[in-house]
């Protein structure tokens, strides 16, 4: 049996008297899309930590195509496949959007650490970061200045620059988080063309997305799992409908 | 040849800093025509202390690391040779090259230990450094403790460096290395990943890049710098003390970046002219203009530095670019 991309088992997190993290175990396997769902505050973004390396648990086992990368720093975890967008966007604002994707590019390739020749007059690397902004369909805002990028368009280079190290698992912290309807159909567009090439642990408030995309939903209540399957059984669990959906389908807070 | 090409393109793009440093190359011409070998003395106290600048302005501008502790580089390159010479070692390159030496082991020692921390932290454990050094250095007594030693100009062989303007060229040589190196070495990968980090160290993490190892590479150069700023200096001066580590030479360091225009390759070097004549000519300005005051030129030199920090953005470097119309 091949390992799943992902394997998270028993982990718990703690921060004072709140438990963020309650024994959560989970799977993402290659091709799936996974999606976390569950109100403000669950701990959904915790989770994401404990999988990128930014926060350690306190205890359980976070697994990488079978091997545990508890040890691993968070560069490390990016380098053995891992690519995170953020619930806040995180890009080098003074930088252009091409500026960005070529040092992400130059990062992809391990030439970072180079002192000779130029960066960005360098062809390669300008081709390079041309391919990973065209995923995202923002090639043509590349010599925009990020501080001076609409909010929507911000998220797309976030994405991007997600995309960019080619990695087996894809951890979105609510991208769509503040785009509005145009961007958000984009996104989803997105990331339908990536199920498949790359394992998917989506977090999103926006259920219609949740439920397009899915292949398995994962419900987070508390720091606990409460319930996981397919869309359709979760949103058919009663403890679910109980505890989160409420009967309503849409759970913007 | 490549890095011709390099130079060339980057000297293309940086034309301030090439008619700067153009400007030096010249102006022995100008103070040997015009009999004013004092001038000389001057331009190259401005081009040792831009180029520590320099060296500075790679981890404070570019890295967004704000070192208070750089002046203990320069001190140690100061005095690698004073203490080369006082155990009879008189060869002036190999005195840089105990320095780049010693400032490269150091750099890499503290730049270890301290830029785990960051903000706040990371200013006062480089001020806390420096201050170790430069009171180590007060209590070394063989090396004249808090009164210095005095140095001899170095044997630069098959260069005497007692001929007229030889010190000056070397000097001046040095500067252009610096300079060059410096040019090629912001616009490379590693350079955008140093102003990366300063934009955003988590960003630059998700991408797999490990920042700490690119801030002590940062660190290690820019002291290694500051260190051939301090051996020319100690030539210049033929004398060392502890003085030139001092904590307010770490700061007159800091307000020349900003004077100049932090994170430009020029800034740092238009900051030191404009620092060192302002030093120069204020106390005469208030000798003429208020006598009683001529000791306290600093009241002057305050607002004026305030002013440029607030009314020309990019300091003096930012000032002529904008007048210059891009550039
Ligand atoms: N560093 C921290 N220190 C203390 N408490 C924290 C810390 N980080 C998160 N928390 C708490 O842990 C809980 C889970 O937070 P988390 O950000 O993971 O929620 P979330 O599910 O991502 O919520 P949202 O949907 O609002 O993004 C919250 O109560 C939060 O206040
Ligand atoms: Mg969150």
């Amino acid at each position: 049996m091949i390992a799943p991309v992902l394997s998270l088992e028993g982990l718990n997190k703690s921060y004072g008297a709140l438990q963020a993290t309650r024994d959560v175990s989970l799977d993402v396997v290659a091709g799936e899309i996974h999606a976390l769902i569950g109100p403000n505050g669950a701990g959904k973004t915790t989770l994401v930590r404990q999988i990128y390396g930014s926060e350690a648990p306190d205890s359980g086992t976070v697994r990488l195509h079978g091997a545990t990368v508890n040890h691993l720093s968070v560069p490390q975890r990016v380098r053995n496949g891992i690519g995170r967008s953020f619930q806040i966007s995180n890009v080098l604002m003074e930088f252009t959007v091409l500026e960005n994707a070529m040092v992400a590019e130059a990062a992809r390739r391990g030439e970072a650490f180079r002192f000779l020749r130029p960066a960005f007059t360098d062809r390669g690397l300008r081709d390079g970061a041309m391919a990973i902004l065209a995923r995202v369909g923002i090639e043509a805002r590349g010599k925009t200045r990020v501080a001076d990028l609409a909010h929507g368009e911000r998220r797309l280079l976030e994405f991007a620059l997600a995309l960019a190290g080619d990695p087996a698992l894809l951890l979105l912290d609510e991208p769509m988080a503040g785009a509005g309807p145009e961007e958000t159909r984009h996104m989803i567009e997105i990331i339908e063309r990536l199920r498949g090439e790359v394992a998917i642990l989506l977090i999103e408030h926006d259920m219609d997305a949740v439920f397009r995309l899915a292949d398995r939903v994962t419900v987070l209540v508390e720091g606990a799992v409460i319930a996981s399957g397919t869309p359709d059984a979760i949103s058919g669990d009663a403890a679910v409908r109980a505890a989160y959906l409420g009967g309503d389908d849409d759970v913007e807070a | 040849m490549e890095l011709l090409r390099i130079l060339g393109e980057g000297l293309a793009r940086n034309r301030l800093l090439a008619v700067i440093l153009a400007g030096f190359a010249l102006f022995p011409i100008y103070t040997g025509i015009a009999d004013l070998p004092f001038w000389n003395d001057l331009a190259m106290r401005i081009m040792i202390l831009g180029m520590a600048a320099m060296g500075l302005n790679l981890v404070l501008g570019y890295g967004g690391m704000v070192s208070f502790g750089h002046a203990a580089f320069v001190g140690i390159g100061a005095y690698a040779v004073g203490i080369s010479q006082f155990y009879g070692l008189d060869n002036g390159w190999i005195h840089v090259l105990i320095s780049l030496f010693a400032c490269g082991v150091l750099g890499l020692v503290i730049g270890f230990l301290s830029l785990r921390t960051t903000g706040i932290y990371f200013i006062m454990i480089t001020l806390a450094f420096a201050q170790m050094l430069y009171f180590l250095f007060v209590s070394l007594e063989q090396f004249g403790g808090d009164d210095g030693m005095s140095i001899d100009r170095a044997d630069f062989m098959p260069i005497d460096l007692w001929e007229p303007l030889r010190l000056y060229y070397l000097i001046w040589v040095a500067l252009l290395l610096t300079s060059l190196f410096l040019m090629v070495i912001v616009r490379s990968r590693f350079g955008v990943v140093l102003e990366a980090i300063r934009s955003n160290e988590s960003r630059v993490e998700a991408m797999g890049l490990v920042p700490l190892r690119f801030k002590i590479t940062g660190y290690v150069i820019s002291a290694m710098i500051c260190g051939l700023a301090g051996t020319m200096f100690a030539s210049w001066q033929e004398y060392v003390s502890p003085d030139i580590m001092h904590w307010t030479r770490s700061g007159e360091l800091m307000i020349i970046i900003i004077l100049g225009g932090i994170g430009t390759l020029a800034g740092p070097l238009l900051g030191a002219v404009a620092f060192l004549l302002l030093e120069e000519w204020l106390p005469e300005l208030m000798l003429l203009v208020a006598p009683a005051y001529a000791e306290n030129w600093m009241i002057i030199f305050g607002p004026v530095l305030i002013a440029v920090v607030l009314f020309a953005r990019g300091g003096l470097g930012g000032l002529i670019r904008r007048i210059a119309g891009g550039g």
